[in-house]
């Protein structure tokens, strides 16, 4: 009995292939077949206001823009999360934990927005200033999808958010899919 | 074989009455009827179950496993029930008192029950079945797993190869620790989710954080019933690597922008995906054909035109709906398409099963047995009838 025990054993044991190393021959050089569609691609489309540029940021971002103003260069960051991406209360307020301000209230967030609408959805714009310190402020879109929601945030000074505001605006305002 | 020879062993050990005594207990009939009950009830439970968990999670909880837990009591599961059920068959088999000419008709029968048991432990261990999907034009000998995923490590600095390792999804527990010579840094397993949510932090995340990690947490969610849909995410953490890449990680399936690592002065990618097995030949796909129900969008059949290239012979195949092509233990069968602007994507169902002629051998078999027991019981119950 002992002896058809360890043969079972010897049997299950023997698909130990958890960890495993080969080499595959490098596909031909065909972007289109290889890299999986991607919604900067394929589907989102936006217009760029002129003085804009792209920048590199980081990996989690779909687009990252230099917005240059009078007194400096804004950074502005577009990003497209599953689901509410955490929604608009925990988002906003972790921003303006980021330039010094307490947190707010849902409804206190929305009376200070701003309701627009683009080819998308109906979005709202938010401008944040930390009224002792000018130079740290924000101003950002929150667009929701059907399945996602694209955050368009832009971190620039007080100053440079009265100068550039009517583009933000603009440059919400063009997202739409494709080239439609 | 073995098991006569163990028995025999066994007799010669402890004693002819002792060894009958043994047999005779785990031949019993009783424990026959009684798997055959508990598959009956695992089948109920089971059935009602999918409605809940859907298909594949009902299956792996009541069928595919050794343990069924029915809340917190452990029963025995489907694999168990069918190794009892085999072990009772064979030791039945075992007795002398089966074997006899009178009885070859229930021999035969019994056999091919043991030959459909036996396949289908064959086919419950080394099948293997996943999607190969090809677009017009192209080559793949790629299959992908439909339910087990990997985490894999890409050297991509050769130029004409690169250098993959694949740790399974059996392995990613939380708490384990993968620490291999084929892996080039260490890496400990903090969470493992089979379907998540990836949430912005709320906090700034530490510099042990990095990539995903430092901007997301990974938060698990209730399983999706069809599993094929579920998210799957990993955090793990890497030691070993240089210091700027040792921290903690985090990944989920199908994530658009991979996970780069350093380490010993080579760049490494991480990426979790679906589990893959890589054939040893390809199929090129020429066309896809559709035929569709004439005046309404219902497809009548699809096909597809590939070339099965195998080294450096190659040979036209047509794939349709129920003639699937068999080559070197794998079908193909036409399962699925995809209709592109300017080119159609085939997706195949890709299985290999080595068992896959068990059921039409046993099910000839049980026949030819249940013929042959007739075949000698007609005249003995003929014979009877007559002398009344």
């Amino acid at each position: 009995m002992i002896k058809i025990l360890f043969i079972l054993l010897f049997c299950v044991s023997c698909d130990n292939n958890d960890i495993k190393t080969y080499r595959v021959a490098k596909a031909p050089v065909s972007t289109k077949s290889v890299q999986p569609p991607t919604i900067t691609d394929n589907e989102l489309k936006w217009d760029l206001p002129k003085s804009w540029s792209a920048s590199s940021g980081s990996s989690m971002r779909l687009a990252s823009y230099n917005v240059p103003h009078s007194s400096g260069v804004g950074d502005l960051s577009i990003m497209i999360l599953a689901g509410d991406g955490g929604g608009i209360e925990a988002n906003i307020n972790r921003w303006r934990g980021q330039i010094n301000l307490g947190s707010q209230t849902l409804s206190e967030i929305n009376n200070q927005s701003e309701d627009r609408k683009n080819s998308l959805a109906n979005y709202q714009i938010f401008t944040v200033v930390n009224e002792d310190n000018l130079d740290k402020a924000f101003i950002c879109a929150i667009i929701p999808l059907a399945d996602s929601t694209i955050f368009v945030k832009l971190n620039i000074s007080a100053k440079g958010i009265t100068e550039i505001e009517d583009d933000f605006i603009y440059f919400c305002d063009s997202f739409r899919l494709g080239d439609g | 074989m073995i098991l006569y020879i163990s028995v025999i062993h066994l007799g010669w050990v402890m004693g002819k009455d002792r060894l009958k005594k043994i047999l005779n207990t785990l031949s019993s009939p009783k424990i026959f009827i009684c798997t055959i009950f508990w598959m009956m009830v695992l089948v109920v439970l089971g059935t009602l179950a999918q409605k809940d968990l859907g298909l594949y999670e009902a299956q792996q909880r009541y069928f595919s496993c050794w343990i069924a837990w029915l809340g917190f009591i452990p029963t025995p599961g489907g694999r168990t029930a069918l190794f009892v059920m085999t072990f009772n068959l064979m030791f039945f088999m075992l007795k002398p008192a089966f074997w006899s000419f009178k009885k070859i008709g229930i021999i035969i029968t019994h056999t091919g029950v043991l030959l459909l048991l036996l396949g289908g432990g064959i086919t419950a261990w080394f099948s293997t079945e996943g999607n190969m999907v090809i677009k017009e034009g192209e080559i793949s000998n790629v299959i992908i797993d439909l339910f087990a995923k990997e985490l894999v490590i890409i050297d991509d600095g050769n130029s004409e190869y690169d250098q993959i390792t694949t740790i399974s999804d059996n392995i990613l527990k939380p708490g384990s620790k993968i620490e291999s010579d084929l892996v080039p840094f260490d890496i400990e397993v903090i969470d493992y989710h089979i379907n998540c949510e990836p949430i912005r932090r709320l906090d700034v995340a530490g510099p042990e954080y990095k990539g995903l990690a430092q901007n997301f947490i990974l938060k698990r969610i209730p399983n999706e019933k069809e599993t094929e849909v579920n998210r799957t995410g990993i955090t793990f953490k890497v030691t070993g690597a240089e210091d700027v890449a040792n921290g903690i990680y985090s990944m989920f399936l199908a994530q658009q922008i991979p996970q780069k690592i350093s380490s010993n002065g080579k760049e490494y990618t991480l990426a979790l995906r679906r589990e893959r097995t890589h054939l040893p030949f390809s199929l090129k796909l020429d066309d896809f054909k559709k035929v569709m129900h004439p005046g309404t969008d219902v497809a009548k059949s699809y096909s597809s035109d590939v070339v099965l290239i195998d080294k450096d012979l190659s040979r036209p195949v047509l794939i349709r709906m129920n003639e699937p092509l068999r080559y070197m233990n794998y079908t193909f069968y036409q399962s699925s398409f995809n209709e592109g602007v300017d080119v159609d994507t085939s997706i195949f169902a890709v299985v290999k099963n080595y068992g896959r002629l068990f059921p039409y051998i046993s099910s000839l078999t049980i026949s030819l047995g249940i013929l042959v027991h007739m075949f000698l019981r007609f005249p003995i119950i003929f014979n009877r009838r007559r002398g009344k």
